[in-house]
């Protein structure tokens, strides 16, 4: 009963992590309609940002989590003024999506190359005092880094949902979202909304960078496994239904963890893989949303 | 056939190439780097012509095409080392593929636009994780292979393949089953109103796709004798590439691939050479600069091009030249 | 107020507005009237800035709105009501109102001006909390006018006000516009396919077809023009043109 719990438990806390990656790409993808395959490379940046400031500067890398969001978020404006700007005058949104598909693997081409350059292909990762420490709740062990990684987690996804219902900002990224004509005729301006939603997407994906590299271990290709789970939660939340997203990382994480008991552990992946396929299949829309 | 030879003075410049592919290295010696760079120019060839004929002809995008291509890589490989002869076990590598599009195809093809893509990321990715569980340790041909290994004979293999893809390509979209594939693309709902079976052709263009990328890792089986990880033949690589290659060279026609997959190779190589440990990089960057500013490809852009010719030619600057 | 200079206009490479010159005054209600498709929508469009014309100028108090984005227009003091009202449909009522005074300078007395749109069409302060997607067609209208209100515009411009409104509704909204023309001095520039409703609410009009000009007057003069009877009325809304 205890393996089930703890079973359980783990889940939850790599679910939490799957929830935090897809926040950023359902931002862009709700709003923009923009597939940004190059988050899970802004992830990995955002883990060696950390790494760094740990390594030279002995910053703990819950510490730098700041820092991380400052910079990460910079970068995202970067990406959005160079790359995806222009594609916003294409004609119809099927070009935008296979389009920004082609330009953010461009980018991730670029990222990747250049980290390896520059930080060499070794994995990386941030052994702090307390990593493999755990509380012991009722028997079951909970590591501390996966208790801050599922705290983070939590917080990201109010801090945004606080920002998208309560403040000027996230009314004007809902309003653009559904009708971005409309919106800049009441005086918005779209396109630093989505300016601004880039960078806010992007330092998402740096703090989901910041968990990963204190729990796991980042390298510069590592990127695309987590992307991957990041979409497969963004599409079982259901387009543009951001508050869904953490509930279903959740979800995805459980039936991922949960799967050991069915298949050897090294395929646990392929289980949740296999199993959102076939939710896909009777519901495209996602779990949480209404058909149509 | 009578468009052929009602079209031979376009076609000309082609033959030439084709005819040259084909003599120059029976008359010339030919260095192994180039040979070899050959071989994978026509295995990008392949790929994209494969990858083109369902998202660019079809509209589906497919982004599980490492799958099939890893498929065929496997089973030309294994089929190949018990003794059966290399063109035969190409060939089966092609249709094992095809048998995995029907597992796969059936699922994911009810799915529609972008949920098919991810659906085909997400298959694809569970073939690679089983295939790297299955085959932990490095494969290799038996040493008889290896000792044996001439790769002028993978050359031809890979040109072979090549103009099979092309034509096999050129037959289909140039025939009703092209038509109807086209019709899905346009409007899929308008298209079932008219009374087309899209699910019918969807099915069909993915198994010929699914075909030719496996013929392609049939050609990859026989250059490569060596895997270390076996799954990164099914890394999402293999299909981001001929997609790069189709996206550069034109969506929806039969050159842009084959342009595409010219720029890719060549330039790749180009940047190597010249630019050492940086050229990934600045490659990365020139792709980008392609999708910005040719968003309809390099060939589908043709008339921009023209279109800023003719600028250029009336502006008071090039009067002054 | 509000000047449009000799415009060319394209949809890509096809001209829609050819040589389009009008002025609007301050304080005026003009309309302009025109078959389907005769480019009445474009010039709204242009003027409110999502669209660009190719050749002429605009400029609306002395301001040249050429180079301007749509959001800057806004802030300037014109607001649209666009086609087919265009709302926020997952958002409510409220929270459309408020997307409405998006512009700094309204953001601040919003409270008050959401209380005058209440004043004016009561039915919303009901609905305040619904989806505006929920609405129907009457209601989606009173909100889109309100939202475009809520900016405190100086000219307002409605695009089609009339399409799929019952007379009663139609009348209802029409009273609400020249009263606040009267009252807070509000210019309006009002497309409308009906011209017996255009006409009747403005001061006056400009006769668009084919993407030009055809002519202009008072409201009285047009409406007694041999060509307007001919041409527009005598004929149902739905029939010509579409």
């Amino acid at each position: 009963m205890e393996g089930v719990i703890q079973t359980i438990v783990y889940g939850i806390v790599v679910g939490a992590l799957y929830g935090l990656i897809a926040l950023g790409l359902g931002l862009l993808m709700g709003i923009m309609k923009f597939l940004n395959i190059a988050h899970g490379t802004f992830i990995m940046l955002g883990g060696y940002v950390s790494f760094w400031l740990f390594t030279l500067w002995g910053i703990d890398p819950y510490l730098s989590i700041p820092l991380v969001i400052v910079a990460m978020f910079l970068i995202g404006l970067l990406l959005y003024k160079l790359t995806l700007s222009p594609l916003l005058k294409l004609p119809h949104i099927g070009m935008r999506i296979s389009n920004s598909l082609l330009i953010t693997f461009g980018v991730i081409y670029v990222l990747d190359n250049a980290m390896t350059l520059v930080w060499k292909a070794d994995v990386r990762t941030v052994i702090a005092s307390y990593r493999g420490e755990a509380l012991n709740l009722f028997g079951v062990r909970v590591p501390y880094t996966g208790l801050a990684g599922l705290g983070i987690a939590v917080l990201a996804a109010i801090a945004l949902y606080f920002i998208l219902s309560r403040t000027y900002f996230g009314k004007h990224v809902r309003a653009a979202t559904q009708d971005a004509e409309a919106a800049s005729l009441c005086g918005v301006n779209v396109q630093q909304t989505y300016l601004i939603s880039c960078g806010i997407a992007t330092a998402l994906a740096g703090i989901a960078g910041v968990v990963i590299v204190s729990s796991y271990s980042v390298m510069p290709t590592g990127g695309l496994s987590w992307l991957l789970m990041g979409i497969v939660v963004m599409v079982l939340a259901g387009e543009g239904n951001i508050n869904a997203i953490l509930p279903a990382g959740i979800i995805l994480g459980l039936v991922e963890s949960l799967s050991v008991f069915v298949v050897p552990i090294q395929y646990r992946q392929a289980i949740a893989l296999l199993i959102f396929i076939i939710v896909l299949m009777f519901r495209p829309q996602g779990l949480f949303t209404k058909r149509g | 056939m009578s468009t052929i030879t009602a079209n031979w003075k376009k076609l000309l410049p082609s033959g030439i190439v084709v005819a040259a592919c084909i003599i120059l290295p029976m008359v010339m010696e030919i260095g192994t780097h180039i040979l070899s760079l050959m071989v994978m120019l026509f295995i990008y060839i392949i790929l994209s012509q494969s990858w083109s004929l369902i998202g660019g002809y079809t509209g589906q995008i497919n982004l599980g095409l490492a799958a099939f291509f890893g498929c065929g890589v496997l089973v030309t490989h294994f089929i190949w080392s018990i003794g059966v002869p290399i063109y035969l076990a190409v060939a089966i590598g092609g249709i094992s593929a095809m048998f995995l599009a029907a597992v796969i195809g059936l699922p994911t093809l009810r799915l529609k636009g972008v949920y098919f893509a991810i659906g085909t990321l997400a298959l694809a990715e569970v073939c690679r994780i089983v295939v790297g569980n299955t085959f932990t340790r490095m494969v290799q041909m038996p040493i008889y292979y290896v000792v044996n290994y001439n790769l002028i004979s993978r050359y031809y293999l890979g040109l072979v393949v090549a103009l099979i893809a092309v034509g096999v390509v050129y037959l289909v979209t140039n025939s009703k089953l092209g038509l109807a594939m086209a019709a899905v693309r346009d409007d899929e709902e308008a298209g079932q109103v008219t009374g087309v079976n899209t699910f019918k052709y969807k099915v069909l263009a993915l198994l010929i796709s699914a075909f030719l990328a496996g013929l392609g890792g049939g050609v990859y089986a026989f250059f490569q004798l060596t895997f270390q990880f076996v799954s990164s033949v099914f890394s999402p690589l293999w299909t981001f590439q001929p997609l790069m290659a189709v996206m550069i060279g034109g969506v929806g026609t039969l050159a842009g691939p084959i342009i595409g997959s010219v720029f890719l190779v060549i330039l790749s190589e180009v940047f190597a050479i010249t630019l050492g440990e940086a050229h990934l990089i600045l490659f990365g960057i020139l792709f980008i600069l392609v999708v910005l500013f040719f968003p309809y490809g390099l060939v589908g852009s043709e008339h921009k091009v023209r279109q800023w010719m003719a600028r250029v030619r009336r502006s008071r600057l090039w009067k002054a030249i | 107020m509000l000047e449009i200079s000799h415009v060319n206009v394209y949809y890509g490479d096809l001209q829609a507005l050819w040589d389009v010159s009008l002025t609007i005054g301050d304080g005026e209600i003009v309309t302009l009237v025109g078959s389907n498709g005769a480019g009445k929508s474009t010039i709204l469009k242009t003027i409110s800035g999502l669209l660009k014309p190719k050749t002429g100028s605009i400029s609306f108090e002395g301001i040249c709105l050429d180079k301007l984005p749509a959001h800057r227009i806004a802030g300037l003091g014109i607001s649209m009501v666009p086609e087919g009202r265009r709302l926020f449909p997952q958002m409510s009522v409220l929270e459309n109102l408020e997307m409405g005074a998006s512009i700094r300078v309204a953001r601040k007395v919003k409270h008050n001006t959401i209380g005058w749109i209440y004043e004016l069409f009561p039915i919303l302060m009901q609905r305040a909390k619904q989806e505006a997607g929920t609405l129907s067609g009457g209601e989606q209208q009173m909100l889109a006018v309100g939202r475009a209100l809520m900016s405190q515009p100086r000219l307002l411009m409605i695009d089609e006000m009339s399409l799929g409104l019952s007379p009663l509704l139609v009348q209802e909204i029409s009273r609400v516009i020249k009263d606040i023309n009267k009252s807070r001095k509000i210019t309006i520039f009002l497309v409308e396919q009906d011209v017996n409703i255009a006409l009747s609410m403005a001061d006056r009009g400009y006769i668009v077809e084919n993407g030009r000009i055809q002519s202009q007057g008072t409201a009285r003069a047009l409406l007694d023009s041999e060509r307007i009877k001919e041409a527009y009325l005598g004929i149902s809304p739905v029939g010509k043109g579409s």
